[in-house]
């Protein structure tokens, strides 16, 4: 996408630079600068949180173990809802993770004002509006819900393609590609519309009058977040399950 | 926008990274804080059940043994009173007994005092009667 608001260097808080990436060559291959460099401050943020929290942890919690603690809580709800009591807990870290990276991404990309760092090309933003992140994050959910039901069922978990018939079988070969694909664009189309929205606010009208939109974003982000973690569960959950096509 | 390049592995395997470390360091230590904490409180509560239950029984054994205790006394306070009861009617007759003993002596004494008195009170009659005849006789003659 082009430039297309070059007026906007009267504001330079204001800019917005769609399609523009901080390149890195590392030995032939070349990668998004900026979102590595915002995605390892997202890392760095919870496993600060992580090690600090657990410091030193205590019978009764306090603090910052407190919400850690709530956090850890949260996400065994999320989890054991999507997974029933009995298979969740292997499946928390993955499922909790998806949803620190993604909650924490998006709200970073949100609350902290990247764009004052300046740099050479591109600029520094939620790494979830990357559309290369997305798609990691869903491939990887597949690859999770595969792995699932290979463990549980062995090569019994193709039989869930022809069940409860093999005229579905197309369909259900489809599902796996679309499982990923909605996935990856949901979060990326949600994180890339809310901040193109917010910077098309900001750059007509600096004052104000993007913060309703701004509380929009943040929510719409952590429903975001919320999404593809509980529907990472209900797929790794079908693939334990195997009940066909529940369509999500 | 759609600018697929390496960042996509890279990221994946980043992910996965993070998915490890936090394992280490959050999901694992936390959770096993928040199973050790349910377990205790569950140990807890079954610990001060059985001794909610145990104080229980032994206050009701303790009442047993006081309404037994307080039945012993009021059985206790019962003889000594049928005792005391007998003793007060027992003393009572006797001293009864002994006064209307010393009241039918003197009512004795008293008879035999009347009884004399009567005598020397006839026997004077008689000597007055006597005079008194002897004075008309005299007189008369």
């Amino acid at each position: 996408m082009p430039n297309f608001l070059t007026f906007s260097n009267i504001l330079p808080l204001a800019e917005l630079e769609v399609g523009h990436h901080f390149y890195w060559n590392l030995g032939g291959l070349t990668v998004h600068g900026q979102v590595f460099l915002t995605s390892w401050f997202v890392i760095g943020l919870l496993l600060i949180a992580s090690l600090l929290a657990g410091r030193n942890r205590q019978m009764v919690p306090a603090g910052l173990q407190n919400f850690m603690e709530y956090v850890l809580e949260f996400i065994r709800d999320l989890a054991k809802n999507q997974l029933g009591e009995k298979e969740y807990r292997p499946w928390v870290p993955f499922i909790g993770t998806l949803f620190l990276f993604i909650f924490v991404s998006n709200w970073s990309g949100a609350l902290i004002p990247w764009k004052l760092i300046q740099l050479p090309e591109g600029e520094l933003a939620a790494p979830t509006g990357d559309i290369n992140t997305t798609v990691a994050l869903a491939l990887l959910t597949s690859l999770a819900y595969f792995y699932a039901g290979f463990r549980k069922r062995g090569l019994g978990y193709f039989a869930k393609y022809v069940e409860p018939t093999p005229i579905l079988l197309p369909i259900a070969i489809l599902e796996d590609f679309t499982k990923p694909l909605s996935l990856s664009f949901r979060l990326f189309g949600n994180i890339l519309a809310d901040e193109l929205v917010v910077a098309v606010l900001v750059l007509l009208v600096p004052l104000f009058i993007p913060v309703p939109v701004m509380m929009l974003g943040l929510f719409t982000s952590a429903i975001q977040a919320l999404v593809f973690a509980t529907l990472a569960g209900a797929y790794i959950h079908e693939a334990l399950e195997g009940h066909g096509d529940e369509d999500h | 926008m759609f600018d697929f390049d390496a960042t996509l592995p890279l990221m994946a395997i980043q992910f996965l990274l993070l998915v490890f470390i936090l394992d280490k360091v959050f999901y694992t230590p936390f959770g096993k804080t928040l199973d050790d904490r349910s377990e205790y409180v569950r140990s807890k509560r079954v610990g001060s059940q059985e001794r909610l239950d145990q104080s229980k029984k032994m206050a009701e054994e303790y009442e047993a043994e006081l309404a037994e205790t307080r039945k012993q006394a009021q059985s206790i306070v019962a003889e000594a009173q049928a005792e005391a009861q007998t003793l007060a009617s027992a003393q009572m007759t006797e001293a009864q007994q002994e006064a209307q003993g010393q009241r039918e002596a003197a009512q004795k004494e008293i008879d035999q005092q009347k009884q004399a008195a009567m005598a020397t009170l006839d026997q004077q009659v008689d000597q007055l009667s006597n005079q008194i005849v002897e004075k008309l006789l005299s007189a008369a003659s």
